[in-house]
């Protein structure tokens, strides 16, 4: 919100405070003012007049002015096209500091010229206020501007300091200057003089009728005044609105903005001409094109609140009025209108179609359910002030404000507990008075009234305390800890694994990335290991972040696509993080992608293939460091093909038979799409691997006799898998075998097409005693007759 | 017979010294000392010496034996060293060629931080709690003392899934998780670090997804000082010992009084420096005191116990702390960024 100090000034007296302190004690009283900055600015600056004015002989636009400034006469180059002799202007004296520089003495095209004579957009003055004329040329003032005059700004009325303040929610009161004025007397702890909006005048009876369909506007004030004159507002009018940051129109608009920024309240005036029927209702379920003051043609839904007469819109309640029933030149007499709309409705609608005007932004946060009386004198009295307001009508009123004086009961000991201060209960009772809280002490008691600005805000006695240590400062806190029974940290469930994993994949060389969540349905298809359906956002802010990830491989492709179009082909990248299904299930998973290739030393020649197996070391490894053994692990070729892993170097991972994972090498496809080299990716369910009983550490005595050993090589048919073979020799081998290990697989010459030769090394070993070649020799016959039966394995000759 | 023992003790002394590799010294003493060397020569003349010469003849031969013996093994472990000196000298390499890369990864900046701040808290004896993002209305919104037409509602832009359903836009709803599960266990202290979602256009300083961590401690007679007293240690372990904190009025729905707090500034100790825009202080945490209204609606009795909460986005952290200039960089995870990170700190 814009606050200015002139305004300010009017209800205080600000002359021992400079406006930059003023910044500081708003901020630190609660209101934090974003930036603060002069409406213009210029030092040396004084009026002048224009004695001559010549053109200058070597250009086709500049002039040679000589110029009285009170003190000197002076010679002046300038360049603005409206110059002339005669007018009284603005100079900027040589030495003088504006906006855009120094002004210094010089030689223009060989003539003298100390200073510069002005345009107001040169001494800073918002663009934006300003006529095309003004844009174009000089400033030329009045006949009457004092020739001499040093206070340029100040004459002007330009010497204005505007605030951009932040206001919080539950301060929406604020919007009302009158109510700002009042904390900032509170803050500064100086009496407050708000203008007495009273007035005189013979009112006649009410001939308007105003109602209400909707329950969306529980109360409307309405005021026919029969004569106003329309002409400019007067310029301290026009100053004020300017730095508030509302443009001047006329002085019958300029008074409903004005009383807007003064109140808070919101007010619309109508042309009455345009309203033959002396009837206003506001009601929604509309459902046509209507046209706003702004020109611009809106379609009305029905769930807007709308302003009718006759059946007819004639206005957007509370975001802007219309175009046939607007305030213009020819205007002879007016309706007032301030009413209250729900503020749901109007943040819907003022969303909707884009306007978020000063009287929407107001209803929007909620007003003061009080300030539409308020409003409709005070513009009553202006009106009749400066507009030649006559045939006044008495104000009619439709339905009531929902709202009950609220008094509250507090003590200091109550408000020095929760803030952990000492503060006297005459310093406390101060507080609320300053804030016009208008409290009662009896005792310890203090009871106060609450305003009614503050009644959606102050309800209970903690929103006192709040109001104590904001005035009497947080300086005042002294710092303690909690004193309570000692607690022990804990993390997270799960929460202990998933560091230890991350600890570990960093010591494996990955790095640790993090990736939206949101994602789009492309996205959604291409996830391996989808917790489920996805959960749909209802408002999406495009259709790339359309659905919660339902997996996370999907997500980590595009930050290896990322790195990989920047020239880092050799990576190792993971994510952590919860998918969930759109039937409330969630879970922990882990996505990793590994390049093709890591190389350890380019100059040695020194590098690692990574591949299928590389993932699978690290599955087991991560596994095995959870407390999941490497036999309660299983790999299997996955169900259905997919566009994401290489069909034939794939799997899906279990843990005691449920699934837990997916792994495997990059498919052609997938490397096309995401323009990369093969690499390896994993997606592991963490939340279904670590619900599962983890294995307890257990001391084993160490084994003192050696193990017998045998290498053997099977040649056995291509389909014939790895597992098959250890499998088939571990069942066979019994609690004597104590290790197998394929240390060799073999395709070539010797061997017939569609074979292979896989060599194992198998150890026996007892705990009991040295073996002998006989102590095995049965269970080793039974091995390769198993070998051979099972598997139609042969040795190797 | 005469034999000349000094001569024959000098040559082979002189033929010994001369050798020089092991291969020379192999044949020296075969020709001195093996079978058919020149002191078995010397020890086959014995029988040719007369009788009352034998003794000395005996003794002498010993003697250059004994010599030579000594003096070829003190020459053959010279020349072992000089061997394996030599064999040193030629396997010299060069040590400013590279090395072979031993990569060890990083944690996410974001992790890093999160993970600070958690043992942090931890050894101040809090518990880490989490909850779902897809979070219902209820908790988000509702319990927090957000109705569904209260005007804080427009600060915070919701993604919804449905009518109930919705993503958490806050942390603050595992708080009202928390206060519920623990209404009849009381105290409560605890964090709640994770990710929340705004309905808001991604550019250097906004992100629709970014990671907070909130605060709750709940007991008997929990005061504005107590939170001021964590805060400051807080901010002290985050941002070095010789923080300050500064507090400011604020508002949230869910607390009263409602503050924000700012730290004196890390870069320049306060004096003033673009990192907090000259003001010496950075805005950094959101705090205050429970709302009884919060507490009542979890089923504990505002007139007995009070607390407090707070709130920390984990991204603001980080940039400050390691001058991060936009927050689009967390999620594009580009490598040589992510790696800047990995040291310990």
């Amino acid at each position: 919100m814009i606050v200015t100090y002139n305004w300010l000034k009017q209800y205080m007296d600000l002359s021992d405070i400079t406006p930059e302190e003023l910044a500081e004690r708003i901020t630190d009283g609660g209101h934090e003012v974003e930036s603060y900055h002069y409406q213009a600015y210029g030092t040396n600056l004084v009026i002048g007049k224009v004695l001559t004015c010549v053109a200058h002989p070597d250009s086709d636009h500049l002039h040679i002015c000589t110029v009285d400034t009170g003190s000197d006469e002076r010679q002046i180059v300038c360049g603005a096209p409206n110059v002339a002799a005669g007018q009284k202007v603005i100079v900027a004296l040589p030495g003088c500091r504006l906006p855009g520089g120094e002004i210094k003495s010089g030689v223009v095209r060989g003539q003298q010229s100390d200073g510069m004579i002005c345009a107001l957009f040169e001494l800073g003055v918002d663009k934006h206020y300003l006529t095309e004329q003004q844009l174009a040329g000089i400033e030329v003032l009045p006949e009457d501007a004092e020739v001499g005059n040093r206070e340029v700004l100040k004459y002007l009325g330009l010497d204005d300091v505007i605030y951009e303040v932040s206001l919080t929610p539950n301060r929406a009161d604020c919007y009302s200057m009158w109510a700002f004025g009042r904390d900032v007397g509170a803050i500064l702890g100086k009496p407050v003089t708000i203008p007495d909006y009273r007035y005189q005048a013979k009112e006649q009876q009410a001939n308007l009728k105003v109602s209400s369909l909707t329950d969306r506007c529980p109360y409307f004030y309405g005021k026919v005044i029969n004569h106003v004159e329309i002409k400019p507002s007067p310029l301290w009018m026009q100053q004020a609105l300017h730095a508030a940051g509302v443009k001047a129109i006329n002085n019958v608009v300029d008074i409903s903005n004005y009383v807007m920024l003064e109140t808070g309240q919101p007010l619309h005036f109508y042309n009455l001409a345009k309203i033959p029927a002396r009837e206003i209702t506001v009601k929604t379920g509309l459902d046509e094109m209507y046209t706003a003051l702004d020109g611009v043609q809106y379609h009305v839904r029905e769930d807007d609140i709308m302003i009718t007469t006759e059946g007819k819109a004639i206005g957007y309640a509370g975001i802007m009025g219309g175009d046939d029933s607007k305030i213009d030149d020819e205007t002879t007499g007016i309706i007032i209108e301030a009413a209250c709309f729900n503020l749901v409705n109007i943040r819907n609608t003022s969303r909707r179609l884009g306007l978020f005007t000063e009287a929407a932004t107001r209803f929007a946060k909620g007003i003061d359910p009080l300030a539409a009386q308020k409003a409709v004198e005070r513009s009553t009295q202006l009106l009749i002030e400066l507009a030649g307001a006559d045939g006044i009508e008495e104000t009619v009123v439709y339905g009531q404000p929902d709202y009950q004086e609220r008094k509250i009961e507090t003590t200091a000991r109550q408000i020095n507990t929760l803030l952990g201060t000492e503060f006297t209960i005459s310093q406390i009772y101060n507080v609320f008075e300053t804030l016009d809280f208008h409290p009662v002490s009896r005792g310890e008691k203090i009871t106060v009234t609450v305003p009614s600005y503050r009644y959606s805000d102050v309800k209970v006695w903690q929103d006192l305390s709040e109001e104590v240590i904001r005035i009497l400062g947080y300086d005042n806190i002294v710092s303690t800890l909690p004193k309570m029974p000692t607690t022990q940290g804990a993390l997270a469930k799960d929460g202990q694994e998933k560091r230890t994993i991350k600890q570990m994949l960093n010591g494996f060389g990955f790095d640790e990335a993090m990736t939206y969540s949101l994602v789009s349905q492309a996205k959604i298809d291409e996830g391996l290991l989808n917790i489920g359906q996805p959960v749909r956002i209802a408002n999406a802010i495009s259709e790339d972040r359309r659905y919660y990830r339902t997996s996370l491989l999907p997500s980590l492709m595009d930050v290896v696509s990322y790195n990989e179009a920047r020239n880092q082909e050799e990576y190792g990248l993971f994510e952590i993080a919860d998918v969930y299904s759109d039937d409330g299930r969630q879970a922990s998973h882990l996505s990793l992608a590994l390049s093709g290739k890591t190389t350890a030393s380019k100059w040695q020649k020194q590098s690692v293939d990574n591949d299928f197996y590389t993932i699978k070391g690290i599955v087991l490894s991560l596994l095995d460091k959870l407390g999941y053994e490497a036999n309660r692990i299983g790999f299997r070729r996955p169900e259905r093909e997919n566009e994401v892993l290489h069909p034939n170097k794939s799997a899906e991972i279990t843990l005691d038979r449920n699934l837990i994972g997916i792994m495997g090498v990059s498919h052609p496809l997938l490397n096309k799409k995401y323009d990369i080299e093969t690499c390896n990716l994993l997606e592991l369910d963490l939340s279904a691997i670590l619900e599962r009983k983890k294995g307890k550490i257990r001391f084993t005595t160490i084994n003192r006799y050696p193990a017998i050993s045998y290498d053997l090589a099977l040649v056995v048919r291509e389909e014939v898998s790895g597992a098959d073979i250890v499998n088939t020799i571990k069942k066979a081998g019994g609690s004597l075998l104590k290790n197998v290990e394929i240390f060799d697989v073999y395709r070539g010459s010797n061997i017939e097409e569609g074979y292979k030769s896989v060599a194992v090394a198998i150890d026996y070993q007892s705990a009991e005693k040295t073996l002998k070649e006989s102590d095995v020799a049965d269970i080793h016959a039974d091995v390769l007759r198993q070998l051979s039966n099972k598997l139609q394995a042969r040795l190797r000759d | 017979m005469s034999v000349n023992w000094e001569e024959l003790r000098s040559q082979f002394e002189e033929q010994i010294a001369s050798a020089d590799s092991l291969n020379v010294i192999e044949q020296v003493r075969i020709d001195l000392l093996g079978k058919k060397g020149r002191i078995s020569a010397l020890m086959g003349q014995m029988k040719d010496v007369a009788k009352e010469q034998k003794k000395d003849f005996g003794m002498a031969v010993n003697s250059l034996k004994q010599a030579t013996e000594k003096l070829l093994s003190e020459k053959v472990e010279q020349l072992k060293a000089q061997a394996i000196s030599s064999q040193l000298k030629n396997e010299s390499i060069d040590i400013t060629l590279p090395e072979k890369k031993r990569h060890y990864g990083t944690l996410h900046p974001l992790t890093v931080v999160q993970q600070q701040l958690e043992d942090i808290f931890m050894q101040m004896g809090y518990e880490v709690w989490e909850g779902p993002e897809v979070e219902l209305d209820f908790y988000n919104f509702e319990r927090a003392n957000i109705p569904a037409d209260h005007p804080s509602r427009d600060m915070q832009d919701t993604f919804y899934v449905d009518v109930t359903r919705l993503l958490r836009t806050q942390t603050t709803a595992i708080q009202m998780r928390v206060l519920e599960a623990k209404a009849s266990d009381l105290p409560i202290k605890v964090v709640c670090p994770g990710k929340v979602y705004r309905n808001d256009d991604d550019d250097a300083t906004h992100s629709h997804q970014f990671i907070q961590m909130e605060g709750l401690v709940v007991g008997e007679n929990i005061t504005l000082g107590d939170l001021k007293g964590s805060l400051e240690l807080i901010a002290r372990s985050m941002f070095g010992k010789d923080r300050q904190i500064r507090l400011r009025q604020s508002y949230f729905p869910f607390t009263e009084p409602s503050l924000e707090i700012d730290v004196s500034c890390h870069i320049c100790g306060g004096k003033g420096c673009p990192t907090c825009k000259n003001t010496g202080w950075i805005e950094i945490l959101g705090a205050g005191m429970v709302h009884p209204h919060v507490l009542e609606m979890a089923g504990i009795d505002s007139t007995k116990y009070s607390g407090f909460a707070f709130g920390v986005g984990i991204e603001r952290v980080a940039m400050l702390k390691y001058g991060i200039d936009d927050i689009r960089n967390f999620y594009t995870d580009n490598i040589s960024f992510l790696e800047t990170y990995k040291r310990f700190e």
